[in-house]
């Protein structure tokens, strides 16, 4: 009866990696004892959203007229849907070149975060994997 | 509202103001950098200083170079189907 329970208990700890690591860039790194992993990831994701956001406001979150680029910025973190709620009100307008690149900046912010998602998630079933090997 | 908090709300409420000239393409070298840092973070088995930052500048600039030799194959072609 253990082996299935803690079976369950390892996808619910895969899932909160996940979870965590979408809420926060590098939290689900560093949930795993990744700390050095979870500092640079952290560090440059939100540096990178950050500068997308300098260089074209938070007009360029727009989840109606750009949703391609919205389903990448939500990547980083649920915390871009408030973004997009106050940018739909229409207060802060952005067009040309700053629109291109702050999408750009924050969508690729977004995909690397994915990456880091399912890497953090991979890394703890390792762990699982090598802890049951010992 | 402090001052400092206006200011800092009012960079991220205003776009800057960038040209479509040659210069703007240089915004993507911060962009191959963060893409270069959190792929070798991910990928490295351990992340050690020395390593790491070897690793992700030799990652930057093959992305560099490779984009200024594209870059340049699809200049010449234009120039070519123009002229």
């Amino acid at each position: 009866m253990t082996a299935p329970r803690s079976k369950k208990k390892h996808k619910l700890f895969l899932l909160t990696v996940g979870l965590l690591a979408w809420l926060i860039p590098g939290a689900g790194h560093f949930l795993i004892k990744e700390k050095k992993r979870a500092l640079i990831i952290s560090a440059t994701i939100v540096l990178t959203f950050c500068a997308g956001l300098y260089v074209g406001s938070i007009g360029i979150i727009n989840p109606v007229g750009a949703k391609p680029w919205y389903v990448a910025q939500i990547m980083n973190s649920p915390i871009v849907a408030v973004l997009g709620y106050w940018a739909t009100k229409g207060y802060y307008p952005v067009f040309g070149r700053p629109n291109e690149i702050g999408q750009i900046y924050t969508s690729i912010a977004g995909l690397l975060n994915l990456l880091c998602i399912v890497n953090a998630v991979y890394l703890a079933h390792l762990h699982k994997i090598e802890t049951a090997g010992d | 509202m402090s001052i400092i908090s206006a200011l800092v709300m009012a960079t991220f409420t205003t776009p800057e103001k960038i040209g479509a000239d040659p210069q703007s393409m240089l915004w993507l070298l911060p962009l191959v950098a963060a893409i270069a840092i959190v792929y070798k973070a991910t990928k490295l088995p351990e992340i050690k200083a020395a390593n790491f930052l070897k690793e992700a500048v030799i990652l930057f600039g093959s992305i560099v170079v490779f984009m200024s030799i594209t870059a340049l194959v699809l200049c010449t072609f234009a120039w070519l189907v123009i002229e």
